[in-house]
């Protein structure tokens, strides 16, 4: 008898993809023989793009690579210009940074965790993780006038301070988010259903990791303990106190108990920020906004930062003009779908949306 | 029945009255004005049977949508009529309204007929439930012996429409829904069968009147609590509903068997799942929790009360559990559903045959 594949096209429409994602799948029956992902379905040429305006106009196209934490985005262009030109950034602006950013961790993780129920057929999580989102949004928007693409740092600091009220808004959204985050995880921890199918499935080895480069909450679910803001602490990461949580099964039940444990630790750097958080300016008054066209660049840099996806830098090159010669953007979700393949061979069709969905893939990013 | 006779009676006379010799063609001893005056009341029946189904569903869809939205920190639909209550009369206007696609490449005739073919057993289903004993008229349109084997081949025909629509489709996606919904009849067919022989066992009667009758004393679901719990898993299956529905996992085979189908063709599935919903929670209540049986309200009022507790617990599963995969369920179906409802036939019939012979 000779074996009988069926080839089927999951996406670029499907609703399990989280965008554009296509893989081919070849299955024998329920299990999957082989799968190819296929991807530049929302490739926007965002690289190319801020190759040709000045250096502060590029920040919108970095917005729209992962539109789900546009802040990390925005942070990893700006480290890097400012790196490039020698920038002194303020100390308040610096505070007011580490603390969007790691709101917006939270709240990318948050996006995650209620489109991943949905991919394991739960309905009601979902719900729930919009809502605890939805506080973190309207904080932003109290903070930078926007809710979802903000366009909020700028090269020397930030657009605009933290008011007062913001800062009610924030402690009131820390003081009960770590026991709605329990209640929500206890919906998936305590289903025998959820852990059952996804103990031991999407397995990645260590060797795997390393090999396709994977980082992030998968590289720390597969027992490597590597976290950017750790290692080569940026911004203030080496004044507060955090953990890098550490699983070492690398199944997508490991991944899930990763970003778990790491939206807790943001809510933890969230409140020390406020504790520690200066008066002062927040931008860098030499380079107020008419300046900020002028700039003008020699040389490469390269800052890595820690986005909720993984590692996420942009290589710059300046020629010297007022516009970069070279924008070259490290996206993690690209480097983490290379090993789709590895993760799906010799399982099952359903847990083909348990483990791309654990990849946490935002296609803004993965196509740039 | 006594409704029948009475009408058919009635009939006759006015036949006989009117001097009309109708009486020279007979059938089965009954002259054939008779049989004439049966068929109009059969159907007459069978349409309100039909009407009685369709407002449990519109009714249960409407709890459905709230209690879920109340669930999920959501309101619901709250815009067409008062508190949102004729929304789903205006889907399904909006449904009518669609194009009916049928795919090129698709087996058209197959294609058309499938939702048919899951919807009218459901609604057929509902002839067989004896829905309280009024002492001039048994509220049940078909009152005979072998009610159970009507039931259990209603139930099991609506999947052999789910697998004709996804293989008809021509599409990838509809395929495999159709073939998980094959394995998946099989994995909880035989254990629900073998869980409701138990019954019938126990109640020396394939008669659902009977069986209603036999539990006065005791519900059925103290006796056969394994049984029960058999049976409540197998129909969460057959409906597909999470835990169990495979057939059409939204994340995974887009839609399952139903992918291809639009327009009202896809809104019969829906209602056909909705019905067999209620049809599920009242056979539950029939076969073991005493049917109609209950001190103070009429037994309509208990039926009815019975069914929607039901009902409201398979809600509550829904909205409350993950999907399982494939092979878990048929691993759940043939190594633990299966040796249980044996087990429990083995109790239910040493319970029946110490009974007979106490008695």
């Amino acid at each position: 008898m000779e074996e009988k594949v069926i080839e089927v096209n999951f996406g670029p429409q499907h609703p399990s993809t989280h965008g554009v994602l296509r893989i081919k799948v070849k299955l024998d029956g329920e299990i999957i023989v082989d799968a190819q992902p296929i991807i530049g379905y929302l490739h926007r040429n965002a690289e190319k793009l801020s190759e040709m305006g000045t250096y502060p106009k590029a920040l919108i196209y970095m917005d729209r690579l992962d539109y789900v934490a546009a802040m990390n985005m925005e942070l990893g262009y700006v480290l890097a210009v400012e790196n490039l030109m020698d920038v002194q950034v303020p100390e308040r602006a610096q505070w007011i940074r580490m603390l969007v950013v790691e709101l917006n961790r939270i709240a990318s993780h948050l996006v995650w965790l209620g489109t991943h129920g949905l991919d394991m057929g739960m309905l009601t999580p979902f719900f729930y993780c919009w809502r605890e989102r939805e506080r973190i949004l309207r904080i932003f928007d109290e903070i930078t006038g926007s809710r979802l693409l903000y366009n909020y740092m700028s090269i020397g600091g930030v657009y605009s301070d933290v008011t007062p009220k913001a800062l009610e808004m924030i402690k009131e959204w820390e003081s009960d988010f770590v026991d709605k985050l329990n209640e929500i995880g206890s919906i998936f921890q305590k289903s025998y259903i959820y852990v059952a199918r996804t103990k031991g499935v999407g397995k990645l080895s260590r060797d795997d990791i390393i090999s396709y480069g994977v980082t992030g909450p998968m590289q720390r679910a597969s027992g490597m303990k590597r976290d950017v803001r750790k290692d080569t602490p940026y911004l203030f990461y080496d004044r507060v106190n955090f953990e890098v949580p550490v699983r070492e099964e690398g199944d997508v039940y490991a991944r899930f108990l990763v970003r778990m444990e790491e939206m807790r630790q943001s809510a933890k750097i969230v409140s020390q920020v406020i504790e520690k958080m200066p008066e002062g300016e927040f931008y860098n008054k030499k380079y107020s906004k008419p300046m900020l066209v002028r700039l003008k660049a020699n040389g490469e840099s390269y800052v890595p930062t820690e986005s909720p996806k993984g590692e996420f830098g942009i290589y710059i090159i300046g020629d010297g003009s007022s516009i970069p010669y070279r924008v070259r953007i490290r996206s993690p979700s690209f480097a983490n779908l290379s090993s789709v393949p590895t993760m799906l061979k010799g399982y099952k069709i359903a847990d083909l949306t348990a483990s791309i969905s654990s990849i946490d893939p935002v296609f803004g990013e993965v196509d740039r | 029945m006594t409704l029948f006779f009475f009408l058919m009676s009635i009939l006759y006379g006015i036949l006989k009255f009117l001097h009309i010799n109708f009486v020279p063609f007979t059938y089965a001893g009954y002259p054939i004005g008779l049989w004439i005056a049966y068929l109009i009341v059969a159907v007459v029946e069978v349409l309100l049977v039909f009407i009685i189904a369709m407002i449990v569903v519109v009714i249960l869809v409407y709890v459905f949508r709230k209690y879920m939205a109340d669930v999920q920190n959501r309101i619901g639909p709250n815009r067409v009529g008062k508190w949102g209550t004729l929304q789903l009369i205006a889907d399904v206007f909006k449904l009518i309204q669609k194009q009916d696609i049928t795919p090129k490449t698709a087996d058209r005739i197959a294609f058309r007929v499938a939702p048919y073919i899951v919807f009218t057993p459901v609604v057929l289903g509902f002839m067989v439930i004896p829905f309280g004993n009024v002492s001039i008229l048994n509220l049940m349109v078909v009152n005979f012996n072998y009610t159970i084997l009507f039931l259990v081949a209603f139930m099991t025909v609506a999947p052999v429409g789910e697998i004709i629509g996804g293989l008809s489709s021509h599409n990838k996606f509809s395929l495999y829904g159709a073939l998980r919904s094959a394995a998946q009849d099989m994995a909880y067919e035989v254990p629900m069968l073998i869980s409701l022989i138990s019954v019938v066992i126990l109640a020396g009667s394939y008669s659902a009147v009977d069986i209603v009758r036999a539990q006065h004393l005791i519900p059925f679901v103290i006796p056969e609590i394994l049984g029960f719990i058999v049976f409540f898993l197998a129909m969460i299956a057959r409906q597909s509903i999470p835990p169990f529905d495979l057939p059409e996992s939204g994340s995974e085979l887009v839609s399952g068997f139903s992918t291809e189908y639009s327009g009202m063709r896809y809104g019969i599935f829906y209602m056909a799942n909705f019905g067999f919903m209620a049809l599920a929670s009242f056979v539950i209540a029939v076969m073991y929790f005493g049917g109609w049986e209950g001190p103070v309200f009429p037994g309509t009022v208990w039926l009815i009360i019975k069914g929607a507790i039901f009902m409201i617990i398979f809600l509550l599963v829904w909205v409350s559990l993950g999907r399982v995969r494939v092979d878990q369920l048929l691993n759940l179906g043939w190594k633990y559903l299966l040796p249980i409802s044996i087990v429990n036939l083995l109790i239910s019939s040493a319970l029946a045959i110490y009974l007979t012979g106490v008695f």
